[in-house]
């Protein structure tokens, strides 16, 4: 059913145009910038030249090419292993953050405080100390190792540095609480009863867990996968400490074309493939939940 | 193999549901430890409506969840005909409840909620569809199949989760207090409807109240309940006019409570003297000379009327009259000091005796509707 139309409010419109003027500024104007710049051609000392330029999306997809960019498959490459990554990634976050979400959710209050104080616990810290203490962790000689090594497990003694398993760990570890809070609003929402109820009605718990548990939690997984996914897909932290040269993924091959290589056009060209990419991984997700879901309504 | 066939006899044939000597005790985050069951006996007949009454507090919810196998008992056990239930769990257990919340799953349609234990039991798709119809219309939400929970009002809701409950046929269906969510005149409509559709569908109801009214109404047994332990089972009649103890009789209805001594024994009846010195006579062959009893009188047993016959009397003052609709309740100041009620029916039209504050009236009774009960000694 569609609800009645109501007449435009116009206290509403006046108390969200700061906001709607604020987002229209701070992330329309750059995003316009970053699209015409990713049309023009590189500057020989970074900067851009004044001329439309095509072929930087040329070097990803093949086409078009001028004379001077050439098609290198790696930035496909490096695109697919950040979604790839980025996937596990959002994947490993869920599968160690629902059991836990129930786990708190049935706590008694003031044990259920302090442990999300403590899930909120690290974002008090830099993030990029924090993925250095990862490197000290993991690193040949790394605490890890050392621990093995004293355990007498010397030879199971892995060496994860600039690995992709460094980097999903790494990714993991910084984006644990953006599944977690999501996942737990949404366990916390499920009223026990249903459990019962369902239970009562004859279905084992892995029924209970599949009609009744999964459906209503299924918000909390959508919405902690998709806030999970998209910055493991752009993260350049992570990949360039704990992947290094090895494990590129296109976060840190932006940055590096707008630091090092100093071709501001090629970057943007790339973020803009990257915005493309996460475009349709949302639009296909919203599609999906509009249609698991269609009473839902405000 | 003797001893089993006896002990299956003519008693316990009729019995659904045994339950012995059930304890549950709960820690209390305060360091204490409640007693919620204490040692409840307590047998289901095959087909009753049978209501488990008692105060906020008093276990009737745990003793529920203890049969529907949300809560495991200490000690005791719960028997479905000779099969221990200890164990058993929920899912596996041939009860429905309808729970005092009703949990109904907020994700599915009225008739996914209703078709809910008969997709998880494998029913065929047909057979399925046709039962869930069948029970929509008993509880008269034909037509409201593709409905949300949310989008009911709540006693669209209550009946949802009786024919999400019912669909199932179970051997005992449970509920929780199905009613108090609603207000007066829908819970009078479904109290009588509830007896009704038992009646229809031919399954056990166990059903928790803490209204006495309302077990009065719907019950064919009724298990009062206090503090964890049963206090007495039986017919509504029963229960109201042979209450066993004290508590039962100022639970259920009211009632004018007094404490005595038998004075006299005559065969099937006694005279007693309540402490204030009021002198009674009442069936009671069962008490001896010098028994402490606890008397009752239902309000409705005393009469005002000047020419009620030649029953024995007792004198006293009118205190107040209290007004409640149908009835007046008249409360009297007797001569020893005792506060009586006394129940004039309302007619218009009528000659009333003078009931004003003040007023000295004759308060006529017959024994037989005195009820005694074992006092405590003094
Ligand atoms: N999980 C629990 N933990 C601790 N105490 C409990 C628990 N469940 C019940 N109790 C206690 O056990 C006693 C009986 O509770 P129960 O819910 O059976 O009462 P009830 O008769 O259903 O009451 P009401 O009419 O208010 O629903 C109460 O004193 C209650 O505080
Ligand atoms: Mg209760």
């Amino acid at each position: 059913m569609r609800p009645a139309r109501r007449p435009v409010r116009w206290r509403l419109v006046g108390l969200l145009a700061p906001a709607t003027l604020l987002l229209a500024g701070l992330f329309l104007v750059p995003l316009g910038i970053m699209a015409t710049y990713s049309f023009l051609s590189p500057g020989l000392y970074g900067g851009v030249e004044w001329e439309f330029y095509p072929f930087n999306y040329g070097r990803v997809l093949g086409a078009p090419l001028g004379d001077v960019e050439e098609f290198d498959p790696v930035y496909a490459a490096i695109l697919l292993r950040s979604l790839r990554l980025a996937t596990i990634t959002a994947a490993v976050c869920l599968v160690v953050c629902y059991p836990a979400a129930f786990w708190v959710s049935r706590l008694p209050a003031p044990r259920k405080n302090l442990f999300l104080f403590l899930v909120t616990l690290p974002f008090f810290a830099n993030l990029i100390i924090r993925v250095y203490a990862w490197m000290l962790i993991l690193r040949p000689t790394g605490f890890l190792n050392t621990a093995l090594d004293t355990l007498g497990l010397a030879a199971f003694a892995p060496d994860l540095m600039f690995t992709e398993a460094a980097v999903i760990i790494g990714l993991v570890y910084v984006l644990l609480p953006f599944m977690f809070l999501p996942l737990y609003a949404a366990v916390e929402k499920l009223d026990p009863a249903l459990l019962q109820a369902s239970a009562d009605l004859g279905a084992t718990p892995w029924r209970t867990f599949v009609r009744v548990v999964l459906p209503l939690t299924a918000p909390g997984i959508l919405g902690g996968c998709v806030i999970v996914f998209i910055p493991a897909f752009g993260n350049f932290v992570v990949p360039a400490l704990l992947g290094g040269a090895k494990v590129m993924l296109v976060g840190n091959t932006i940055e590096q074309q707008f630091l090092a290589a100093r071709n501001w056009p090629f970057g943007a060209a790339l973020a803009m493939l990257v915005l493309a990419s996460i475009l349709v991984f949302m639009l296909a997700v919203a599609l999906r939940a509009g249609r698991a879901n269609p009473s839902v309504r405000s | 193999m003797k001893s089993t066939v006896a002990s299956i006899g003519h008693a316990r044939l009729d019995a659904l549901l045994h339950i012995h000597g059930a304890h549950r005790r709960f820690a209390t985050p305060e360091g204490g430890i409640v007693s919620a069951l204490g040692g409840v006996d307590l047998e289901v007949r095959t087909n009753e409506f049978l209501t488990l009454l008692g105060p906020s507090g008093c276990g009737k919810t745990t003793l529920l969840r203890a049969i529907a196998g949300f809560e495991e008992l200490d000690d005791g056990e719960i028997l479905l005909g000779e099969q221990p239930l200890s164990g058993v769990p929920a899912y596996r257990r041939p009860f429905n409840t309808v729970f005092q919340s009703y949990a109904l799953f907020p994700h599915l349609s009225v008739a996914d909620n209703v078709g809910y234990g008969l997709d998880v039991g494998g029913t065929p798709r047909a057979e399925r569809n046709a039962r869930v119809a069948e029970a929509l219309a008993l509880v008269g939400l034909a037509g409201l199949e593709r409905r949300k929970p949310k989008q009911l009002s709540g006693g669209q809701q209550q009946r949802v989760a009786l024919a999400r409950a019912l669909v199932n046929r179970p051997r005992l269906l449970l509920l929780d207090e199905p009613l108090s969510a609603l207000d007066r005149h829908l819970r009078q409509a479904m109290q009588v409807e509830l007896k009704a559709l038992q009646h229809r569908v031919g399954i056990t109801f166990l059903v928790v109240t803490h209204d006495q009214e309302e077990a009065l109404v719907m019950s064919d047994r009724i298990a009062v309940m206090q503090s964890g332990r049963l206090q007495q089972v039986g017919p509504p009649g029963e229960i109201y006019d042979r209450p066993a103890n004290r508590f039962v009789a100022a639970f259920i209805g009211n009632s004018n409570l007094l404490v005595g001594t038998v004075t006299a024994h005559r065969g099937d009846s006694v005279d007693i003297e309540t402490v204030s010195g009021l002198r009674m006579h009442a069936p009671g062959g069962r008490f001896a000379k010098g028994d402490r009893v606890e008397v009752m009188v239902r309000p409705e047993q005393l009469s005002l009327d000047p020419a009620a016959g030649d029953g024995p009397t007792i004198d006293g003052v009118v205190e107040t009259v209290v007004f409640v609709g149908a009835d007046r309740h008249v409360q009297i100041r007797t001569r020893t000091g005792d506060a009586l009620t006394a129940l004039q029916r309302h007619v218009a039209g009528a000659r009333e005796p003078g009931l004003e504050p003040g007023a000295a009236v004759r308060v006529s009774y017959r024994p037989e509707g005195i009820h005694l009960m074992q006092g405590e000694p003094a």
